[in-house]
Parts: structure tokens; C-alpha cells; sequence
């Protein structure tokens, strides 16, 4: 386990010395590579039996496995996608060497702090790991700034904000250790496996306190809406690989937090509490995040309110609970982490290719690009939540999940809003896929000269073919969840809930 | 010793020095003063960790009053006064509200944790006023972070939030395991010091450190 969380960090520091922009990002990509190689069995023989190291400070089971293995994977998707992504910047001018090097340095270190959220049993270092991903990443969202304002204001904005939530989360953290105190007799415990242990015994007021603090607190940096606010600048703001990883699973980690805590907290003050709180951010969410998607003009925006959108029906699905709840929880967050980073992916060459991220200024991808256009495509249909996609597939088991409970109003609730989600991200990315091209829009060889973005990177060599290889593997994957759900994953999912503790 | 601490209760005595210092945030105009009510709160801080532990010999409670000396009380300082001189900004600090209104604001949010946490589910170690306190101190904290308009007011908002709930951890549980103390300092630094970055990025970017200026990011 030791060596998954060290080889980011060799990467890292390999990746900041190196003189050569290309030669950066092929070894940026080849670390994760080996990273996701020697991983595998880890992972492996974690789902099956957990696994601890150092006297218990790290610990992993199936649902670490499960969201690590969504950490590794987009790790390699977006290392892969940037070597084409920044030699494309640097070739417009946007950028240079040193930026370079730091971006990648930085790239690898917030795959490390994720990771490390994965694997930590104690509850503060999770924490520590948590606020550690808003730290590195704040950086890769100002990436660049001294040529962008825009940038500087989002980051800004994002660390602040997450920084005073998770600082309330902290105080949850504080609380627990307080009620674990209380039950053991003398020293508290933080441990998760310990707190799980002894998680019936705890003092229920108590343990309320801390979960509505947990909540606020993780549920800020997981972009659950009221707190979502630094969320929409930052995705949009940020370089399109970043913008993939934060939205793909950044949020899911933080989310993760509060799955281990409601495992802990449930037992004591039971079910209802943590399940009601879960369900009323969710459904907050979701309807708060419809209506920005349907007066949204541009598209990175678009795609970062639909992120909230997701989070808030992965909410709802542990909210609403049970086995099925749950499930759908689970496998949503890996279909959202799959077609999420496909259009972020796909909206950095649309955007590198209209010099423009509004609607507007957009049209006619489809015939312009047909390959970029289908993906896009493939991709738009299954966030808007479309048969035969899978985020359709996760969506229904949530909706079974809530009818099954009897949870009429919320259910309706849900599709009410999914519905007008449906027509706010196909009307929006429908005019620019298949609306005639204008004239001026097309980056045709007369204007490329006095264009600030040379024509798209998307067909350029090697790096252009790696970068379609991974969109075509995502939008694979896309279609494939949407027929069935691999066995291996969901013999995944199923050891999740019962580590989880659910019945 | 251990009888004249209690005695003279000046675990109470010096925990309300720590509110004091937040509340005093709110009547300073001057970048530096701020700092330096920052440093004498941290100093504070780490004396009733020392205090406490003299009282009930933890050692590692005085490594924990150490520590937080070390950074809170001598590195961050520093770092926040280079700040302060390289954005040259000396000069008033122009809250939204006036001081008057704000000193008030921040007496009824004491006197509301106070009413609010008198009986509560928390039965405390040493001194039954440090939790209110804490928690007032993390509730100041966020209202200067509301009401100030320059980045560095705001990044000492949050250095007292984090102050206050420093004291809330060590009031509920006698500090928490040294670990996760080192872990948490080592956060609050590193997000200072990008946070200071970020500071002088944003006075370069837009000729001003006024946050009023970051409101294109909108719907």
C-alpha cells in the first residue's frame, strides 16, 4: 500500500526537474501508468479482505479500493490528456517551461492527497489529507495567473470557502473524539475501524452535533448545494485536465468522508437523522443546480452545475438508504466519474478551437469534428440521464430505491428535476453540436493567423492520439455500463455496503 | 504552583485574553496592528496549552504548546508582516460596517454562545468557560472574514478561526494526539503561505488587494 501513495510523489519530483515540455508529460503519464499497474492487486486483494498498515494508520477495504481505483484511473486519464492540453497552451502562449513543470509536479501531488484520503483509518488525518487536496489543487486552478485574473479570482474564492468549511468539519472531527472518550473511559479513538466498534455506544445528541458539522464541513468541498458556491468558478476556470479530476472525483473524495462518518454516526442516533439531513442537501442540490443548468450560456459552467446536480443524486441515494440506495449511490459515482472528465476533456479542444467557452460563440461541432463531436455527444446524452446510457442505469436504481421506501414526494421531487436537467444540458450542448456552422466561428487556415488558439491540437501526433484514445475508452466504458454492470464491479459495490454496514 | 493557578483561575484569565484579542480585531484599522493582535492571541494560546499541561504533566501537551508557539506564534507572523510590506498597504483597512456596529455585532454573538451553551452536552476537563470562548472566538473569526474587504483581513480571519477552534479541540478532549496536531499545523501553514501568494497575485492582477474587485465569477 505504502508504495501506491509513493509513487506520485517520485513523479512528482522527477516531473519538476525535467528540461523538456514533452518529455515531462510522457514521463507524467508513464508514472501513472506504473501507478495504476501496481495497484491492481492492492486493490484486489483489498476488496476482498481489508487490509491495515502502521500500527492501523492506514486501512483499506472495498470502498477505499473502489474510490481509488476511480482516483488512479482518472489520474491517468487526465496525465494522459494534459501532454496534449499544455503543449497546446504553451504553443499559444499561455504559458511556459516553469509552469509547466510545476503543473505536472502538482498534478501528481493532488493524486497523492487524494489517495491518501482513501487510505486513512484515522478520521483526523483523513481530514488533514482533505484540506491537503484543497491546498494542491488551489494551486493547479490558478494555474498559469500571472496571465489570467479570472483564474486568480476562482482560486481564490475556492480555498477560502473550503478552507472555512472544512475548518467546521474539523470541529466534527474534535466532537467525535469527545464522544469516543466518553465510551472508552480514557483516551478517545479516532480510528475508524475503532469508532465503528463502539459507534452503537456513542452518545447520540453528541454525535448529531458532529455529523451536522461533518456535514457542512465535507459537504462544502463536495460542492453539496447551499455551500457550493466556489464550485462553478472553479471548474470553469480551471485547465481542462484539472477541471476533469475535480469534478470526476475530487468532490467523491470528500464525499467518501462523509459516507465513513455516516457509517459510524448511523448506529447511534439511527438511520433517520443522517438519512433526512443527506436527502434534504441532495434534493437542495439538485434543484438548485436545474435551474442554473437551464439559463446557463456557457458550457464549462454548464458542466460544473451538472456536478452538482450529480453529487446531489449521489446524496440522495445514500440518503435514502438501504441496499438499493446505497448501490445507486455507489455506482453513480463511478458513472459520473466517467462521463464528467469525457466532456470536460472534449470541452477543452472545443474550447482550444473556438477560442471561446459561450454557447453562442459555438456551433457546428458535429460536422466540424465528427470524432470529437460523437464523443461529445455520447457524452452529453448520459449526463442528461438518457436510456440506454449509465448514468440512466444509476439514476433508475436511486428512483427504485426512494419508491421502494415509499418516498413519494422526494421521488417526485427528483424527476421533476432530472426532467428539466434533460432539456437544460441537451438544449445547451444540442445547439452547439448540431447547429449550422457560422462562418466566422470555423478556425479555417485563413484566420488560424490572427487567431490567439491554433487549430485544434485534437489530430496533432502522438499526444492528439493518446488524448482520443482515453476519450474513446471513457466513452466505451459510457456505453457499456449502460447494458450491464461488470461483474467484478459489482461484486465491488455489494462488499462496499456491507462494510458500510447497511441492511 | 498547581493551588496558586487555581487560585487565581488563570486558565479563565487567559482565555479571556485570547477573546479579547479576537474581539479587539474588530476596532483596528492598520494591516500590522491586526498582525500583531494575531501574534499576542497565538502566544496566548500556547501558554494555556503550557499552563494545562503543568497542571496535569502531559508531556505531549508541551510539545503541542510548543509547536503552536513556534509556527502561530513566531513563523506565521513574520510571513504575515512580509505580506504586509511587499503589498505596501499600511493604511486603513475599510470594513463594511463601521467599527461601533462591529465591536456590538461581535459582544451579542459572545453573549449568544454563552446563553446558547450553558447547559450544553459537554461536560469539559479544566474550565467550564473555554468552550464558550472557542467557540465565540471561531464566530468572530468568521464575521471578520464577512465584513473585511482586503485578502489579508481576510486570511486573518481565518487564522483566528483556526485559533478558536484550536482551543475547542484542547477544551473538549486535552489536545488531540500529537499527529494530528503536526498534521493540522503543517495545513494552516502551507494554506497560508498560498493564500499569501494568492494575496499579492491578486494585488498584481487587479492594481488592488480590495476583494470587492473579485466579482466577475458570477451565475
Amino acid at each position: 500500500m505504502i508504495e501506491i501513495l509513493l509513487i506520485p510523489v517520485v513523479t512528482a519530483g522527477i516531473c519538476y526537474i525535467l528540461p523538456n515540455t514533452r518529455l515531462i508529460g510522457y514521463v507524467s503519464a508513464a508514472g501513472t501508468v506504473v501507478l495504476s499497474v501496481l495497484s491492481i492487486p492492492t486493490i484486489i486483494s483489498a476488496i476482498s479482505s481489508p487490509i491495515e498498515m502502521l500500527k492501523g494508520m492506514l486501512y483499506m477495504d472495498a470502498l477505499s479500493g473502489y474510490i481509488m481505483g476511480l482516483v488512479i484511473f482518472l489520474g491517468l486519464a487526465s496525465a494522459v490528456y494534459s501532454i496534449g492540453y499544455l503543449e497546446h497552451e504553451l504553443k499559444s502562449g499561455l504559458t511556459d517551461i516553469t509552469w509547466i513543470r510545476r503543473y505536472y509536479a502538482l498534478l501528481h501531488l493532488f493524486i497523492f492527497t487524494m489517495l491518501l484520503v482513501t487510505v486513512a483509518n484515522n478520521l483526523a488525518v483523513m481530514w488533514i489529507a482533505i484540506e491537503a487536496t484543497t491546498i494542491v489543487s488551489a494551486m493547479l486552478i490558478g494555474f498559469g495567473f500571472r496571465k489570467r485574473a479570472l483564474a486568480i479570482e476562482a482560486a481564490w474564492k475556492y480555498i477560502i470557502l473550503c478552507t472555512v468549511g472544512i475548518t467546521f468539519a474539523l470541529l466534527g472531527v474534535f466532537i467525535t473524539y469527545y464522544a469516543s472518550a466518553a465510551v472508552t473511559g480514557t483516551e478517545g479513538v479516532l480510528n475508524w475501524t475503532a469508532l465503528r466498534g463502539i459507534a452503537g455506544r456513542l452518545n447520540p445528541s453528541t454525535m448529531k452535533l458532529a455529523f451536522i458539522f461533518i456535514l457542512v464541513g465535507y459537504g462544502t468541498k463536495a460542492g453539496l448545494a447551499p455551500v457550493h458556491n466556489w464550485l462553478p468558478d472553479a471548474h470553469s476556470e480551471a485547465p481542462s485536465p484539472i477541471s476533469a479530476l475535480l469534478s470526476g472525483i475530487l468532490l467523491n473524495t470528500a464525499f467518501y468522508g462523509i459516507m465513513r462518518f455516516v457509517s459510524i454516526v448511523e448506529p447511534s442516533t439511527g438511520s433517520g437523522f443522517t438519512g433526512n439531513l443527506l436527502i434534504l442537501f441532495g434534493l437542495v442540490s439538485i434543484g438548485i443546480s436545474s435551474i442554473f443548468i437551464l439559463v446557463q450560456d456557457n458550457y464549462k459552467r454548464l458542466l460544473a452545475y451538472s456536478s452538482i446536480e450529480h453529487m446531489g443524486i449521489i446524496s440522495l441515494g445514500v440518503g435514502i438508504g438501504g441496499p438499493v440506495g446505497i448501490y445507486g449511490a455507489l455506482l453513480h459515482t463511478l458513472n459520473h466519474a466517467v462521463s464528467k472528465p469525457l466532456m470536460f476533456f472534449a470541452s477543452g479542444k472545443i474550447q482550444s478551437h473556438y477560442g471561446s467557452t459561450r454557447i453562442e460563440n459555438v456551433s457546428g461541432v458535429l460536422s466540424s469534428m465528427p470524432l470529437l463531436g460523437t464523443l461529445t455527444f455520447i457524452g452529453t446524452l448520459s449526463l442528461a440521464g438518457t436510456p440506454p446510457f449509465n448514468i440512466f442505469i444509476s439514476e433508475f436504481t436511486i428512483l427504485k430505491a426512494g419508491v421502494d421506501k415509499g418516498m413519494w414526494l422526494v421521488t417526485g421531487l427528483f424527476l421533476l428535476f432530472a426532467v428539466i436537467v434533460f432539456y437544460g444540458i441537451l438544449s445547451g450542448f444540442g445547439k452547439m453540436l448540431f447547429q449550422s456552422a457560422k462562418e466566422q466561428n470555423i478556425a479555417s487556415p485563413e484566420t488560424i493567423k490572427g487567431n490567439p488558439f491554433p487549430l485544434d491540437f485534437s489530430s496533432s501526433g502522438l499526444p492528439g492520439l493518446l488524448s482520443n484514445a482515453v476519450m474513446l475508452l471513457m466513452a466505451f466504458i459510457i456505453i457499456i455500463f449502460g447494458f450491464t454492470v461488470p461483474d467484478f464491479i459489482d461484486s465491488t459495490i455489494k462488499n462496499c455496503i456491507n462494510i458500510l454496514g447497511v441492511k | 504552583m498547581k493551588n496558586w493557578i487555581q487560585a487565581f483561575s488563570v486558565i479563565d484569565f487567559i482565555s479571556v485574553g485570547i477573546l479579547l484579542t479576537a474581539v479587539a480585531m474588530n476596532a483596528l484599522k492598520r494591516l500590522e496592528s491586526c498582525v500583531r493582535v494575531y501574534t499576542l492571541n497565538s502566544w496566548l494560546l500556547s501558554l494555556l496549552t503550557a499552563i494545562v499541561a503543568f497542571m496535569i504533566g502531559e508531556a505531549h501537551l508541551y510539545v503541542a504548546a510548543i509547536l503552536t508557539f513556534m509556527t502561530k506564534g513566531i513563523l506565521l507572523p513574520v510571513f504575515l508582516r512580509r505580506i504586509v510590506r511587499q503589498i505596501k498597504l499600511t493604511h486603513d483597512v475599510e470594513p463594511y460596517i463601521n467599527n461601533a456596529l462591529s465591536l456590538t455585532i461581535s459582544g451579542i454573538l459572545v453573549g449568544v454562545v454563552y446563553a446558547s451553551l450553558r447547559e450544553g452536552i459537554f461536560v469539559t476537563g479544566f474550565s467550564r468557560n473555554v468552550l464558550q470562548i472557542s467557540i465565540a472566538v471561531i464566530l468572530i473569526g468568521l464575521f471578520i472574514m464577512i465584513t473585511r474587504r482586503k485578502a489579508l483581513t481576510q486570511v486573518i480571519g481565518l487564522l483566528f478561526m483556526e485559533n478558536g477552534l484550536f482551543l475547542a479541540g484542547f477544551s473538549l478532549t486535552f489536545g488531540m494526539p500529537l499527529i494530528v496536531e503536526l498534521g493540522v499545523l503543517f495545513d494552516m501553514l502551507m494554506g497560508v503561505i498560498i493564500l499569501g501568494i494568492f494575496t499579492i497575485q491578486i494585488k498584481r492582477a487587479f492594481t488592488s488587494s480590495d476583494l470587492d474587485k473579485l466579482t466577475i465569477l458570477k451565475g
